[in-house]
């Protein structure tokens, strides 16, 4: 198939969703509630993206609480002395006072993020995207008082990273994706994060996306700038596609791509991801003509520019099938492009 | 009965008052009410211009009752009288409504209040003095070049290191949101210009400053005061609680908005939690009866006329009034005359109605009152402003900003829901305009829901006022 139509991870978040996440972190609705409740809106949101006609879908990303904590929470040696929060939404505040505890043989996956892959195999015949944040950014939110060099809490990280790569693969994961929404902040240090992501990626032969955006909290970006930065660095990292945001912030930076020679996927942001305007078809298709002067079309997938988990549900719907229209227009102009 | 004595420091400080607190209550408890669903509660209206006779009642739902009294003037009320005014005030009398029953935020008050604005120069002709003359102090608080620059030099660092990483846009914005007389713009260019000169990056090239205002009038006044600014200075008309629709061009933009005395005079509706049960405060503009016979006389208008002399007058303004009616009123400054008599004798009638359920209820167009429920939850029976205006104008203008900048914003703000039991916070008159204290922790939450940090600080430069620095900056 060629212009395969995906998401980057996580799916619109229902105020209903947004109240009962904030009453469990405010201990008035059980786990095992809440975690049926996810169930629930996994499906929804899985039968979202199927009905939308998105070739690669993914769980929504709707255990999370935000993009850092359902990870941090889980880490072995990360101390995170307030678990309550006031929104479910709210970042904790994490620290770690000893180096981490590494997972002996890969044996222990703390995350069990292969669970919460499995569960969504299940419910779709599509192929499943699973995307997770990567060790840079995680990193990012972890006051750290027990490194000497400020990179071994990041490659500590990507290593237990890594072994939950592997078990995600071992679970039948074919497609994963390491999130890095705080890079963007800290464009010198894209070397660390690249070498962090190569330890999370290491002899998990799966296919791998890096996906790189200006920050999505509460729909805001969080810095603004060119993805310059990523150059040429990115080059180095050991991965199939790098996934980048572009409806919000202009085409201008595919030039970066043609520029430096990045003869990999390119994971292309057509639909702006902070505005609830849903862009039509024909803006996706014009978007994507564009994306085609600098990458054939057997190397592009398509994808709005980050999560959708900011937007009203409907609004998230609409998007996704102006996203696909807009692909199926695009599909039909180009040879073999009409054959499914 | 419950008896609800807000405040606590005047009771203490006024003898008069606390005597005369005393045949109130006897009065009320000697009334033929229902003193098992009877609620008294007792305010000190500091605005001597005000909407409330000294005793009012309101009615709960179909189930009670409240006496509203006013302590300020409860002294002016001799012990023998105070029977006959509560037993006027229960009677209710009608007076000459000019509106339904409303939500606070729609009553006619706020037509009056863009009407001052919108023919602010008519209004300052007609008593002889500018607005900033009718602020406490005598001018407002936006002269200050010590706070300029502490903003300034903030900004200065924040430039030079997006600028270190290629991050620095070419253009870089600031907003003014409500300009008064353009010494707020003028005082913080002047003050950039120096600084920069001194710190020799040459951001002033890059600079642009928009003001918006609501007011043609005002904007154009503020305009001539920057004059020598002029290539980096736009004026734009702004409705400041939808600033979205002129400035979304701006959204990530904003380095700085600066917004000074605004959100007191957008409009609000009030809810109250009485008894566990939340209501709705509606509003109905009224004149006294005496206030209606006295105007009608005046402007030589028969009394049953006058609601639609006065909606007219709130249509077209007085200059055009004058114009339509020369025989009431033969020029702007008698057409002007009738709209000032009109402001200083209305009053407003209250009464709670129960509210179905907070999503249902629109505290902006983008916001329901769910988001109340924290607060509603933490502070037990209150009433309490919802700043709708205020909340969507900072709603709105919180995403113009930059990831790097911030609101900073001067105003009459409570800093703690608790003080709605210790104190009354509006609506009160401010010359021709509404004033109202803004709910600062409805702000703080619902812009923490946005990812935005709210913090409040005494404003600095002049210590005793009851001014109240917001500063709004993304968080994380």
């Amino acid at each position: 198939m060629i212009l395969p139509t995906t998401v980057v991870g996580s799916y619109s978040v229902p105020e209903w969703l947004e109240r009962l996440k904030t009453e469990y972190y405010q201990r008035r609705i059980s786990a095992q509630h809440l975690a049926e409740i996810h169930e629930v809106a996994i499906k929804a949101a899985v039968k979202d993206q199927e009905l939308a006609g998105i070739d690669i879908v993914s769980d929504g990303e709707l255990r999370r609480d935000n993009d850092v904590d359902y990870f941090l929470a889980r880490i072995p040696g990360v101390h995170i002395p307030q678990r309550a929060k006031t929104d479910y939404f709210d970042y904790y505040d994490a620290e770690v006072t000893r180096p981490l505890p590494e997972s002996p043989d890969d044996k222990d996956t703390a995350l069990d993020l292969a669970n919460d892959y499995k569960f969504t195999r299940q419910l779709t015949q599509k192929p499943v995207k699973f995307s997770f944040t990567g060790p840079f950014s995680l990193s990012r939110r972890i006051r750290d008082g027990a490194y000497e060099r400020p990179g071994d809490l990041v490659r500590a990280l990507a290593r237990r990273l890594n072994a939950e790569a592997r078990a995600l693969a071992a679970a039948g994961a074919d497609f994963l994706q390491v999130d890095e929404p705080f890079l963007a902040g800290y464009p010198e240090h894209v070397e660390l994060a690249v070498e962090a992501v190569n330890i999370v990626t290491e002899n998990v032969d799966v296919t791998w996306a890096l996906h790189v955006c200006y920050g999505n909290r509460y729909a805001r970006p969080s810095w603004e700038g060119h993805y310059d930065f990523l150059f040429p660095a990115v080059q180095a990292a050991r991965v199939d596609q790098i996934v980048l945001e572009f409806a919000r912030k202009g085409l201008d930076d595919l030039r970066l791509i043609g520029q430096h020679g990045w003869d990999k996927w390119l994971g292309f942001g057509v639909i702006d991801v902070k505005t609830s305007e849903v862009e039509t078809p024909e803006l996706v298709a014009a978007r994507i003509r564009r994306a085609l002067e600098y990458v054939p079309a057997g190397r592009l997938m398509i994808n709005p520019d980050c999560g959708l988990r900011h937007l009203a549900p409907e609004v998230a719907r609409r998007k996704l099938r102006a996203m696909v229209a807009g692909v199926a227009a695009v599909r039909a102009e180009l040879p073999g492009g009409d054959t499914p | 009965m419950d008896v609800d004595l807000r405040p606590v420091r005047k009771l203490r400080e006024s003898a008069a008052t606390r005597q005369a607190l005393g045949p109130i209550i006897e009065a009320v408890c000697t009334s033929p009410a229902d003193l098992a669903t009877l609620r008294i509660v007792c305010d000190w209206i500091q605005y001597k211009q005000n909407f409330r006779p000294p005793v009012a009642s309101r009615k709960i739902g179909a189930i009670g009752t409240e006496i509203a009294v006013d302590l300020r003037r409860c002294a002016d009320i001799a012990p023998g009288d105070a029977e006959a005014e509560i037993k006027n005030a229960l009677a209710d009398p009608a007076g000459l409504p000019l509106e339904p029953w409303v939500p606070g935020r729609d009553s006619c008050i706020w037509r009056f209040n863009a009407l001052y604005w919108q023919f602010l120069s008519e209004w300052e002709k007609a008593t002889g003095r500018q607005y900033e003359q009718s602020l406490p102090g005598g001018e407002s608080d936006a002269r200050n070049t010590e706070a300029a620059s502490e903003l300034i030099l903030e900004l200065f660092r924040i430039w030079d290191e997006l600028d270190a990483r290629r991050a620095l846009p070419d253009e870089l914005y600031i907003l003014e949101l409500g300009v008064g007389n353009g010494s707020q713009a003028r005082t913080w260019l002047d003050e950039f210009v120096q600084l920069d000169r001194r710190h020799g990056r040459d951001y002033y090239r890059r600079l642009r400053y928009l003001m918006g205002d609501y007011s043609p009038h005002v904007l154009e006044r503020a305009r001539r005061a920057v004059a020598h600014h002029a290539e980096r200075i736009s004026a734009l008309v702004v409705d400041a609680t939808r600033p979205g629709i002129t400035l979304g061009f701006l959204n990530s933009k904003a380095f700085l908005v600066y917004i000074s005395n605004v959100y007191d005079n957008l409009p609000t509706d009030e809810l109250a939690c009485i008894h566990g049960r939340t209501y709705q405060v509606q509003t109905q503009a009224y004149l006294t009866d005496d206030d209606a016979d006295a105007i009608a006389a005046q402007s030589g208008t028969p009394r049953p006329a006058l609601p639609k002399l006065i909606d007219r007058l709130l249509r077209i303004g007085p200059e055009l009034l004058s114009e339509s009616a020369p025989s009431h009123f033969p020029d702007t400054v008698a057409a002007v005359g009738f709209w000032r008599a009109v402001w200083e004798a209305l009053k407003l009638k209250e009464r709670y109605v129960p509210l179905e359920g907070l999503d249902s209820y629109p505290l902006t167009p983008d916001l329901t009152g769910e988001i109340l429920r924290p607060l509603i939850e933490a502070d037990g029976d209150v009433r309490m402003h919802v700043s709708n205006g205020a909340l969507a104008s900072l709603t709105g203008t919180l995403p113009l900003l930059h990831p790097f900048g911030r609101v900073q914003c001067h105003d009459l703000f409570l800093t703690g829901a608790q003080q709605y039991h210790t104190g009354f916070y509006g609506p009160g008159k401010y010359d021709g305009s509404v004033v109202n204290w803004v709910n600062g922790p409805l702000l703080q939450l619902v812009a923490s829901r946005r990812g935005f940090g709210v913090q409040f600080a005494p404003f600095r430069q002049r210590p005793g006022s009851n001014i109240t620095t917001l500063t709004a900056q993304a968080r994380d």
